[in-house]
């Protein structure tokens, strides 16, 4: 029971992180980025070469991962978002195709096998007969100041609260003279820059791999979907359902089923309440 | 329905020349015409259901999966012949495309893709895990019968059901019938509007593009003999059938068949360079730019070009 | 009697907002009355109704006697109510004629399927809304907000109505386009065809209407003849404080 609850709260940080990037992007700009799972990979790759290869510390491998993951979500908007401006299926076919082609791109650097990222803090802990690798007790740790960050940075800085106005009402944000172009461009910078954090994290949880970006693609598209546009509040919560679930059918079924449930839910909640995901019909 | 007689011609050329083609080609290539031929048909069936009305599905290797798999289990495990075995595989694909559709009644757009994904997925791990008696779990199956010997045969067989499959969306969508299946994709309401029960049209679209893709998925594996649920419940797949689906030309029947044969033969160039799966990056990134700059795919650009050459000779 | 048109006690609710209260008229056949309201009175949450794209919160709309309110939108557009919308809502990318032939369907799958389109048919309904043989293969892209209300009206009357609901029929329009929407709906009238026409143009309505009903915040504030009720007190002064 105890491990239960210990090992559902760790991942469940952890999910909570992988969502946040995502949720970003889709109150802000009301766009599903199906690339989002590349920041992961990205993340991961580079942090895995620079780390375990190059042999740089650990803290310049992390810090380098994020400023990857920050470029590619730039370049990702300007390129690809911006040009198809406002056809929403577009962007979602296009970001599709971009993440297997990035895909490709890492089978094409790194190849094909999958790699273990060494831990990134070495040692164990036993608490309640449950065993916790550092790593993942690190990765929540940091996840949690990272989204109490994004938290107190949403509702007390300038910037945040201009991404606020901009998610709640696109034009009436221009109006009152809000850039919403900076906006959706600083929101997919730091889109990329947590995912490739989440990356690293999640790297060392499971391992790299070139289709490590599904998983948690799939696990921030239904944190959003389930959890409602834009809250903070209500991705926590999701990624605890969620992260639990997870948890619980691993040891009560089967491992293989572990995903079920997350699918379920996606499916459920989006063919029984699809209103409250719509908001108001153009006449 | 404004059939021409050039259509036919054309039709008549393209069924003639490709027959003829065993003669000329290597069973190198032939194998890779064959591929081309069950990925247009796949493709095909997605258009019908996803390109025309707009219901984008990224789920279509969930029906593909299902008339796959149900004829592999019903010969394999319990010795059915396969003219039983596809027609029910075929039947079942079709309870998978009403599956699909109960969603597409209340939600569409991004949400209606999703959703599409996520049933993917779940039928992925669901095949691993229920019955992996039947459906070999994680590993899949092989040993399914096939119904073919050799490349010949098996282009045979192949362009046979691709060019029987792609004639006949061809005449149907040229009929009002394609019509107000392209009208839903680009304004439901206005179809609505129009006197027109969107509900019943949707399911029509529905449920012949599940007929397509299972006929396509049942032949598929008895020609390959395996099934494996990593290769066929696979986002790559999924983006193989949509992205000649989309460079070919949407709302079009040949549109994904040239998209279909472009991408085959594209991978196969690109073989000797790139030998692994990194051929998708310059695939992928082909894609990407087609779709980005030339929508309507490449399928438009031909038959723009074909105007301007026109224009050029009568000037 | 049996009108086209019955509407009885309709009321619509978005949450707090209450779009339509408790409103009850009639359309008699061959009139052809004008719906006014400063924006966001709720005019055109009355024609979602009417075609189901809204469910209505309580009350009843009859179409020739008949309660059409449980009918899905496709079904009533066959029992003869048909609508323009305030922002056209043509196929993107289907000329003129492909346009109008989604109208003209039967809603049966089989008969579109071996029945011809009825290119005769399709080109009378185009040039009958005042459109020009070389227009025809144009699409929506390349046409006009006239033009786009004219597809409107003839992708419309394809359906056969016996009533027609038109949403701002004369916005976005220049002086000439105005000039022939207003001849079309008159031609129509004297054909006897039966309307419910919004439009912020009173100027241009005035001609069109046998009668008009004047709304705020979703009720009835006037009714009679256009001048009646323009002389309204509290039409006035919804049209000066606007919704406010
Ligand atoms: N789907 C909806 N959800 C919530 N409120 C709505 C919805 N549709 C309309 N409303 C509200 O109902 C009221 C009536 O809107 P409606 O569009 O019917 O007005 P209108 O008279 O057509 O105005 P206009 O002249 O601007 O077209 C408005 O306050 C509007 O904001
Ligand atoms: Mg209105």
């Amino acid at each position: 029971m105890a491990q239960i609850i210990i090992q559902g709260l760790l991942l469940s940080g952890l999910y909570a992180l992988i969502a946040m990037g995502f949720t970003l992007i889709f109150s802000v700009g009301r766009v599903l980025n199906l690339a989002y799972g590349s920041y992961l990979m990205i993340g991961g790759y580079v942090y895995f070469y620079l780390t375990q290869l190059l042999g740089v510390p650990k803290i310049v491998g992390i810090l380098m991962a994020t400023v990857a993951g920050c470029v590619v979500g730039l370049l990702i908007y300007r390129l690809l978002v911006k040009q198809l401006k406002g056809d929403h299926v577009a962007i979602e076919i296009s970001t599709l195709i971009l993440a297997v082609v990035l895909q490709a791109g890492i089978v094409l650097l790194f190849g094909d096998s999958s790699k273990i990222l060494l831990p990134i803090v070495p040692g164990v802990i036993h608490v309640g007969g449950a065993t916790v690798t550092f790593s993942i007790l690190a990765a929540t740790i940091i996840s949690w100041v990272i989204l109490i960050g994004i938290y107190i940075f949403i509702r007390k800085t300038h910037t945040g609260r201009a991404m606020q106005a901009v998610s709640m009402d696109a034009k009436g944000a221009a109006i009152s003279g809000i850039d919403s172009d900076r906006i959706n461009m600083i929101t997919w910078g730091i889109s990329g820059t947590l995912g490739a954090v989440a990356g690293v994290f999640f790297a060392s949880y499971t391992q790299l791999s070139p289709s490590m970006w599904v998983a948690p693609l799939i696990i921030a598209i239904a944190v959003v979907i389930v959890g409602g546009i834009g809250s903070i509040i209500g991705t926590l919560v999701v990624a605890h359902i969620i992260g639990f679930m997870e948890i619980l059918t691993t040891a009560i079924l089967a491992p293989e089923m572990r995903g079920v449930f997350t699918m379920l839910l996606i499916i459920g909640v989006l063919v029984i309440r699809p209103r409250g995901l719509f908001g108001r019909e153009e006449l | 329905m404004d059939l021409r007689w050039h259509h036919f011609a054309l039709w008549a050329a393209f069924i003639g020349g490709m027959l003829a083609l065993p003669q000329f080609v290597s069973s190198g290539t032939l194998r890779t015409i064959i591929f081309a031929n069950y990925l247009a048909i796949f493709a095909i069936s997605w258009d019908i259901l996803s390109g025309r009305t707009g219901y984008i599905s990224f789920g279509h290797p969930f029906l593909i999966g299902i008339g796959a798999y149900t004829t592999a289990i019903l010969t394999k495990r319990f010795d059915i012949a396969v003219e039983y075995a596809i027609p029910s595989a075929v039947l079942m694909t079709m309870v998978g495309g009403l599956i699909l559709f109960l969603p597409a009644l209340r939600i569409k757009g991004s949400y209606f893709a999703l959703v599409t994904l996520a049933f993917m997925e779940l039928i992925y791990q669901l095949v691993q895990v229920i019955r992996p008696d039947l459906t070999g779990g994680t590993r899949g199956m092989s040993g399914i019968p096939t119904l073919t010997l050799g490349a010949r045969d098996g282009f045979y067989l192949s362009f046979s059901l691709m060019a029987a499959i792609a004639l006949s969306m061809w005449l149907l969508m040229r009929t009002r019938l394609g019509t107000a299946l392209s009208a839903i994709g680009m304004n439901e309401e206005s179809v609505r509007g129009s006197g027109l029960s969107t509900t019943r049209l949707k399911l029509f679209a529905f449920l012949t593009g599940a007929f397509v893709a299972g006929l396509g998925g049942a032949f598929y594996v008895h020609y390959l003999g395996s099934i494996a649920p990593r290769a066929l419940f696979d986002i790559n797949f999924l983006f193989t059938i949509l992205v000649a689906a989309l460079i070919g030309g949407l709302s079009t029947v040949i549109g994904p068949m040239l998209g279909a044969f472009f991408l085959t033969f594209l991978l196969e160039y690109l073989r000797p360079y790139l030998p692994g799966a990194e051929r998708y990056f310059i695939y992928g990134g082909i894609a990407l730019l087609l779709y980005m700059y030339e929508p309507k795919g490449i399928l438009h650009l031909f038959s723009r070009g074909l105007d301007r050459w026109r224009e050029r000779v009568s000037s | 009697m049996n009108h086209p048109l019955e509407i009885t006690n309709l009321v619509k609710k978005f949450g707090g907002l209450t779009a339509t209260d408790n409103l009850s008229f009639v359309v008699e056949k061959g009139k052809s009355v004008g719906l006014i309201g400063p924006n966001g009175a709720g005019k055109t949450t009355i024609f979602a109704q009417v075609m189901g794209e809204h469910r209505q919160t309580s009350g009843s709309i009859k179409v020739y006697g008949k309660e059409i309110t449980k009918l899905s939108t496709s079904a009533r557009v066959r029992h003869g109510v048909s609508r323009t919308y305030q922002i056209p809502r043509p196929f993107g990318n289907m000329n003129i004629l492909e346009n109008i032939r989604v109208g003209l369907m039967p809603d049966n799958i089989w008969q579109m399927i071996t029945g011809n389109p009825d290119l005769d048919r399709e080109e009378e309904l185009a040039l009958s809304v005042g459109f020009t043989p070389g227009d025809l293969m144009k699409t929506p892209s390349e046409l006009s907000m006239g033009d786009l209300r004219k597809l409107e009206m003839a992708r419309t009357m394809a359906t056969d109505p016996s009533i027609m609901l038109l949403d701002e029929v004369f916005a976005g329009l220049t002086v000439s386009e105005i000039v022939q929407i207003a001849d079309l709906i008159q031609k129509m009238r004297k054909d006897g065809m039966t309307f419910l026409i919004v439009s912020h143009d009173l100027k241009a309505l005035e001609p069109m209407v046998d009668s008009a009903i004047a709304i705020n915040y979703g009720a009835m504030i006037a009714h009679g003849t256009l001048d009646e009720v323009l002389a309204n007190e509290d039409v006035r002064a919804s049209y000066l404080g606007g919704t406010g």
